[in-house]
């Protein structure tokens, strides 16, 4: 069992606080989630956790296992079991998706022993076929000109060759037809066990009732606000954040809300 | 003989030795009387002039230590030429090319048996002898080469390999001569390895003229892989008759000092020529990359695309000339040449030049230079790859647009390997 502790975080991006202090723990084999309003800090907690050099730490530590991760450069944290299926994924011309992902898994293993092209590709066409990819996606340069679903899915490609740890997902549901969001909740359901938990951003409830999670997690205003079971998506599903926002006391605006 | 090599006593010795004809000692007195009147080539925005790439050292003919031989042994078998210094080592032509008539020998043997072709094509079409300082010298201090020629109606199938090793275990300049002649609808393919051995300062004096008669079609492609410590002009040229076409694909990994002239004269109607180029930079290095395509006959088709990556505190400069002389109507001239620099301290250059005397033509440049795109490198790394893999995927897929237009698949397979070999000696010094 590995886990993953957020303490006490504060995050800036140029200059501004985006996070005010996240607390949250998580353990393999549980998947948690995490709603909240747009513009709220959600992309950013999970950009400061895989490390991207945009996003600074000011204060507050990410541990796995014990260990603080800050200091460590963005491959190694992804090395030490780390993922993030990003809500905007970079394109890569030239560079083709099987190669990348080969590339990836090699990245784990001793130098002197990557994994066979063989089983590699026996691997990549079983989970290709788990969702539901054609086999051209493999040769196609990677993300270059997919469609938003076809990145989506291409993430979870990935997680699941890869098999990391934790895998925060972002928004892995948007801009997915119903078809694709159950494809991809399969992807990660098969991913579940005692050895795999994920950290689950999305806005829509729908999404959990295919990965239904352990634990839900509300962010405002740059913290975690409240904790509860999947009751609690419902809820907010129901309500919207202001009826929350307003039951806890929070000084807080939200984006679409009149002035 | 009007000349009087006693004033020549190098010159006159080694033509003795080689026994060359008459008619190419004369002509290496006259560049070598003409060479100190003429002016070094100039290039926009490449400064060379100071290099030691002027050639000093009296005409002599050189072997190589037997050792060295031993180690040079390329993977392929057939139909390919190996030269290490001014020697040859191997030469196997494929039964095909024998039947059909080919001919494919070293520069002395070319100069002794097939006099009057090589006179006939030698400095005459593609390159002029007293075109500049550099040229001349070339033609005085020649030492080395190959002459293929295709005669007309001949269609090969299989590429023509060649190694030429530069002997840079013994302070020798290198002036190497390269003809080819492809003859009325034939179709050649050439690969050529320029590389280097030994680490002493040299200076090397490059020439290939490909002569495409009409409506033949060449393939031409080369990977260049000269010494840290070698000082290079390379001279790559081609001359095209009606309807001819030659495809370039050129890949500079070299990693010491050097000029490259590539040009193209698109001389009959409807001849037409691609240039690939990819080129990286590396440690303290000067590329300099002149590339220029000259549509003389109507409706011909000249493009250029050029790629390169620049490490550490090194420079790559291209140029990309499209130059239509009037009267080339309905002719083509398109470029792209784009710089991507992987350090605050490497210094690029991408200048478009479209030089057009006539109106009834079409051209168009693009050209850019840039930096590693972040998003790019932080998505690779934030999958385990380390910030040096992932760099090297990134400029791979910077270089790609130019790999994948390259026609033969086995080039692109070969030129990828090296320019991986190359970006992973490159990165250690970052
Ligand atoms: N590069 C940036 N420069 C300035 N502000 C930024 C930058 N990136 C993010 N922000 C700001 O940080 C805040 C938090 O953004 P973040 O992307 O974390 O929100 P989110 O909760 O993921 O929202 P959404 O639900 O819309 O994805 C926003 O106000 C956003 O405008
Ligand atoms: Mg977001």
């Amino acid at each position: 069992m590995s886990t993953l502790e957020v303490k006490d975080l504060h995050v800036s991006i140029d200059g501004k606080n985006i996070l005010k202090g996240v607390n949250l723990t998580m353990k393999t084999g549980e998947i948690h989630a995490i709603m909240g309003p747009n513009g709220t800090g959600k992309s950013t907690l999970s950009e400061a956790i895989m490390g991207h050099p945009a996003y600074k730490v000011t204060q507050g530590e990410v541990l796995l296992n014990g260990e603080n991760i800050l200091e460590l450069p963005v491959d190694e944290r992804a090395r030490a079991g780390l993922f993030l299926a990003m809500q905007y994924p970079a394109e890569i011309p030239g560079v083709t998706n099987a190669e990348f992902i080969r590339g990836a898994i090699n990245a784990r293993r001793p130098e002197d022993k990557p994994l066979s092209v063989r089983s590699f590709l026996k691997q990549l066409d079983k989970t290709m076929s788990v969702l539901d990819m054609t086999e051209e996606m493999a040769d196609r340069y990677l993300n270059e000109g997919f469609s938003g679903g076809e990145k989506k899915r291409n993430e979870i490609l990935q997680l699941m060759m890869i098999k990391p740890k934790f895998a925060i997902l972002d928004e892995i549901d948007s801009g997915l037809d119903i078809d694709a969001l159950k494809v991809v909740s399969r992807g990660v359901n098969q991913m579940r066990g005692p050895e795999f938990g994920s950290l689950i951003i999305t806005h829509y409830q729908r999404l959990l009732n295919y990965i239904v999670p352990d634990v839900v997690h509300v962010m405002m205003g740059g913290r975690i606000v409240k904790q509860g079971g999947p009751e609690l998506a419902k809820r907010l599903e129901d309500e919207g954040y202001a009826g929350l926002r307003d039951e806890l006391g929070l000084d807080i605006k939200l984006v679409d809300e009149e002035a | 003989m009007t000349v009087d090599l006693k004033k020549y006593p190098a010159i006159a010795e080694y033509a003795k030795k080689t026994a060359e004809p008459t008619w190419f000692t004369e002509l290496r007195t006259k560049s070598l009387e003409k060479a100190s009147s003429l002016e070094l080539p100039s290039f926009e925005k490449i400064r060379y002039q100071r290099w030691p790439i002027q050639l000093e050292q009296p005409l002599e003919k050189k072997g190589s230590r037997k050792e060295l031989i031993e180690t040079l042994k390329p993977e392929q078998t057939g139909n390919m030429v190996v030269q290490l210094g001014q020697n040859t080592l191997e030469l196997k032509i494929s039964s095909e090319m024998q039947d059909q008539g080919v001919i494919v020998c070293d520069w002395q043997t070319a100069l002794r048996e097939h006099g009057d072709l090589v006179q006939k094509y030698f400095m005459q079409k593609a390159v002029k002898f007293d075109e500049d300082r550099l040229t001349a010298q070339h033609v005085a201090h020649l030492t080395s080469g190959l002459f293929i020629y295709v005669p007309k109606n001949v269609v090969l199938k299989e590429a023509f390999t060649s190694y030429f090793f530069q002997d840079a275990t013994a302070k020798n300049d290198y002036v190497h001569h390269v003809i080819i002649v492809v003859g009325e609808n034939s179709e050649f393919s050439y690969l050529e390895n320029l590389k280097t051995v030994g680490e002493q300062a040299t200076t090397a004096n490059i020439i290939v003229e490909v002569v495409a008669q009409e409506n033949s079609h060449v393939k031409f492609a080369s990977v260049d892989r000269l010494g840290a410590n070698t000082t290079t002009y390379l001279n790559r040229r081609g001359h095209l008759k009606k309807n001819a076409k030659i495809d370039w694909s050129m890949g500079m990994m070299n990693d010491g000092n050097i000029v490259g002239d590539f040009d193209s004269d698109l001389a009959g109607d409807g001849a037409h020529s691609e240039v690939k180029i990819v080129a990286i930079s590396t440690g303290k290095q000067v590329q300099g990359i002149d590339t220029r395509v000259t549509n003389i006959g109507k409706h011909t088709i000249g493009h250029i695309l050029q790629h390169g990556v620049i490490l550490s505190r090194s420079t790559l400069t291209f140029n990309g000339i499209g130059h239509i002389i009037k009267g080339a109507k309905g002719a083509d001239a398109q470029q792209e040449s784009r710089v991507l620099m992987l350090s605050n301290k490497a210094k690029g250059d991408a200048n478009p030049i479209l030089l057009i005397d006539d109106n009834d033509v079409t051209a168009g440049h693009a050209a850019s230079i840039g930096r590693v795109n972040q998003e790019q490198l932080y998505y690779l790394m934030s999958r385990g790859l380390p910030k040096k893999v992932a760099e090297r995927l990134v400029i791979i897929g910077f270089l790609g647009p130019v790999l994948a237009a390259i026609p033969s698949k086995v080039i692109r397979a070969q030129l990828k390997a090296t320019i991986e070999r190359k970006l992973i000696d490159g990165q250690k010094d970052e």
